[in-house]
C-alpha cells in the first residue's frame, strides 16, 4: 500500500495551493524580516537590505492580489465552486469532531471522527469534502489574505495612506496592523505545516495538497462487509518519523510562540512611547525562537515542492502503467498521457 | 456540467472557468499596481525598518506618536485577536501532536513483518493497538 489516500483536491486546486503557497511563504519571509528585524537581520540582509525586501514583498503582494482575486472568481463562476460553498460552511460533525479529537487523544475514543480524519483508508466514503480543521484553516486564511491583500494596498498606495493618516506615525501605525494581522496566518501555516507533515501515515508530507484526485485510483466495495478499521494498523512507521516528529513539533511550538511574543514586544510600535531604536528587548531566547519559526516555514515550502516532485514521479509511474494496461483491452485513454481514474465513474 | 473529458475529475473546473478567472485575478492585480503605484507622494521617506540597518526603512524617522485613537483601538484589537487564535493554534498543535502519537502507536513499527500484524487469514486484523480497547 502506498501512502497514497483519497484526494479531495481537483488538478487546478493542487496548482493553485502550490502557487499560493510559494507567494504567501515570500510574503511571510519579506514581511517578518521588516517587523522582527531585530532577530532576522540576516534574512534582511540576504534580500538585499531594506529596499530589496519591500520591493520583493511587493511584488509577491501583487501576486497574492491576482491569486486571491482568481480563486474568488472561479469559485463564483463555476459550477464545481458553487457546489462547493455548502461544504465549507460548519456543521455539527465539526463540534462532534473536536471532540472526538480529544477523546481519541486521552484513549477514550478508537479513532478519529471521519470530520477529523487526514488517513481516511478502508472508510474513505465517510470522509468529507473538509475537515474540521480543513473548514477553520479556509475561514482563517481567506480573511486573513483578503485583509492583507487591502490593507497591504492600502499602504502601498501613496494617497490612499496620507489621505487617511496625517502623520507619518499614524501611516506606520497602520503598517504595523497590517503586520500583526499577518501572525495570525503565520501561526496559522505553522501548523498547516506540521498538520501535513507530520501524520504517521503520510510522513513525510501528505500527497493530498499535491495529487489531484483524478490521479488517485479508488477502490470501491471491493470488500463485501463494511470495514472496521481505516485500515492504518496495516502501514509501517516510518523509522525516522518518532525522533523527526517530536524535533519538528517542539520547533512548531516554539516558533508559534515565539513570534507571538515577538509581535507583542517587537512590534516596533509605538516607537515614540519608548523610543527603542536600534530594537526592542532584545533577547537571544526570542530570536532562536523566531528563527526556529522560519525554518520550520522552509521546511513548509521544502514539502510543498516535494509534493510536487512526488507528483511528477506519480504522474510518469501511472503513465508506465497504464500503456501495457490499454493492450488487454482496457479502457481506451482519451486525453493523452493522463490516466483517467475510476472515480470518473464512481464519484456521483 | 464541466468538460469531463479534458478534466477526468467529475467535479473539476472547466477551461474557460479557469481561464476567465485568471483573466480576471490577472486583471485586477493589474489595476491595483496602477492604483498603489500611480499617484506619488514622499511617502517612501516614511522609513520603518530600524536605522541602524543600511538603508533604513519605512518608519525610523518618526517624530510624532500616533495621534488616531481608533488606530490604537484597531492595533490593541488585533494584539489581542493574536493571542486568542494564538492560543487556539497552539491547542491545535497540541492535539495533533498527541493524536499522531496515537495513531503511530496503530500503525506498525519499522521492523514488524506483515505476518505478524495481520491475521494469518487476511481478514479484519486482530493486532492489538496497544490501548486495549476492541475495535468495534
Ligand atoms: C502558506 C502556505 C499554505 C497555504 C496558504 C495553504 C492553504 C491551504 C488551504 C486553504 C487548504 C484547504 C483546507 C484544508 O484542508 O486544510 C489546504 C489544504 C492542504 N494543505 Fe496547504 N497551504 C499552505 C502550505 C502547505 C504546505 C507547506 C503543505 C505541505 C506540508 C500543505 C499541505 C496541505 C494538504 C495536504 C492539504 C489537504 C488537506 C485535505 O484535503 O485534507 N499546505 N492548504
Ligand atoms: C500573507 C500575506 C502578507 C503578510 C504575512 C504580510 C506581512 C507584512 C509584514 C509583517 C510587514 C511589516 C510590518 C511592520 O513593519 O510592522 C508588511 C509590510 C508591508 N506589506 Fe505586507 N504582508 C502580506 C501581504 C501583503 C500584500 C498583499 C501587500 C500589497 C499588495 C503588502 C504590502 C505591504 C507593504 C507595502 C508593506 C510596507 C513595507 C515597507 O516597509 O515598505 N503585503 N507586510
Amino acid at each position: 500500500m502506498s501512502n497514497l489516500d483519497h484526494g479531495k483536491f481537483t488538478r487546478v486546486t493542487t496548482l493553485f495551493h502550490s502557487l499560493l503557497g510559494l507567494d504567501v511563504f515570500l510574503l511571510f519571509f519579506t514581511g517578518y524580516a521588516i517587523m522582527f528585524n531585530d532577530e532576522l537581520w540576516w534574512m534582511l540582509t540576504l534580500m538585499g537590505g531594506a529596499s530589496g525586501v519591500t520591493a520583493i514583498h511587493r511584488i509577491t503582494g501583487i501576486g497574492l492580489v491576482a491569486l486571491v482575486i482568481f480563486w474568488i472568481t472561479l469559485q463564483l463562476i463555476s459550477s464545481t465552486g458553487r457546489s462547493n460553498f455548502s461544504k465549507i460552511l460548519p456543521a455539527k460533525g465539526d463540534i462532534d469532531a473536536f471532540i472526538q479529537d480529544i477523546q481519541f487523544v486521552l484513549g477514550r475514543a478508537d479513532e478519529r471522527h471521519p470530520s477529523a480524519r487526514q488517513f481516511a483508508g478502508y472508510k474513505a466514503d465517510e470522509v468529507p469534502l473538509l475537515s474540521y480543521i480543513g473548514k477553520g484553516v479556509v475561514f482563517i486564511f481567506s480573511i486573513e489574505l483578503t485583509l492583507l491583500a487591502i490593507s497591504g494596498l492600502l499602504i502601498w498606495s501613496k494617497t490612499g495612506l496620507a489621505a487617511m493618516f496625517q502623520t507619518k506615525a499614524a501611516a506606520m501605525a497602520f503598517v504595523t496592523f497590517h503586520g500583526l494581522l499577518g501572525v495570525i496566518m503565520l501561526m496559522g501555516v505553522m501548523f498547516h505545516i506540521f498538520e501535513h507533515g507530520m501524520h504517521p501515515a503520510f510522513y513525510p508530507v501528505e500527497t493530498k495538497a499535491f495529487i489531484p484526485r483524478s490521479m488517485v485510483p479508488e477502490h470501491h466495495g471491493d470488500d463485501d462487509e463494511e470495514p472496521d478499521t481505516t485500515g492504518i494498523e496495516r502501514l509501517s512507521l516510518s523509522p525516522s518519523w518518532r525522533t523527526v516528529s517530536t524535533i519538528f513539533g517542539a520547533m512548531t511550538v516554539i516558533g508559534i510562540v515565539s513570534v507571538l511574543i515577538g509581535s507583542i514586544f517587537d512590534e516596533g510600535y509605538p516607537v515614540p512611547r519608548e523610543l527603542a531604536i536600534g530594537g526592542g528587548p532584545a533577547s537571544i531566547l526570542l530570536t532562536i525562537g523566531i528563527n526556529l519559526g522560519m525554518v520550520v516555514l522552509g521546511v513548509g515550502l521544502v514539502l510543498s515542492m516535494y509534493g510536487n516532485v512526488l507528483r511528477i514521479r506519480w504522474e510518469q509511474q501511472l503513465e508506465r502503467d497504464e500503456r501495457p494496461a490499454a493492450a488487454d483491452g482496457g479502457e481506451p485513454q482519451t486525453d493523452g498521457g493522463q490516466p483517467e481514474a475510476d472515480d470518473a465513474e464512481s464519484e456521483h | 456540467m464541466t468538460n469531463t473529458e479534458d478534466l477526468p475529475e467529475v467535479n473539476g473546473y472547466s477551461r474557460v472557468s479557469v481561464l476567465v478567472s485568471a483573466v480576471v485575478g490577472l486583471a485586477v492585480a493589474a489595476l491595483a499596481l496602477f492604483w498603489a503605484q500611480g499617484f506619488r507622494l514622499g511617502y517612501e521617506s516614511l522609513y520603518r525598518v530600524n536605522p541602524s540597518v543600511e538603508g533604513g526603512g519605512i518608519g525610523s524617522d518618526w517624530v510624532f506618536g500616533n495621534t488616531i485613537p481608533a488606530l490604537d483601538f484597531l492595533i490593541a484589537l488585533i494584539h489581542a485577536a493574536d493571542v486568542i487564535l494564538g492560543a487556539f493554534i497552539l491547542v491545535m498543535v497540541f492535539i495533533h501532536w498527541a493524536a499522531f502519537q496515537r495513531l503511530a502507536d496503530q500503525m506498525r513499527e519499522p521492523g514488524e513483518s506483515a505476518s505478524e500484524a495481520v491475521a494469518a487469514d487476511g481478514g479484519s486484523p486482530t493486532h492489538s493497538d496497544g490501548q486495549g480497547g476492541d475495535s468495534t
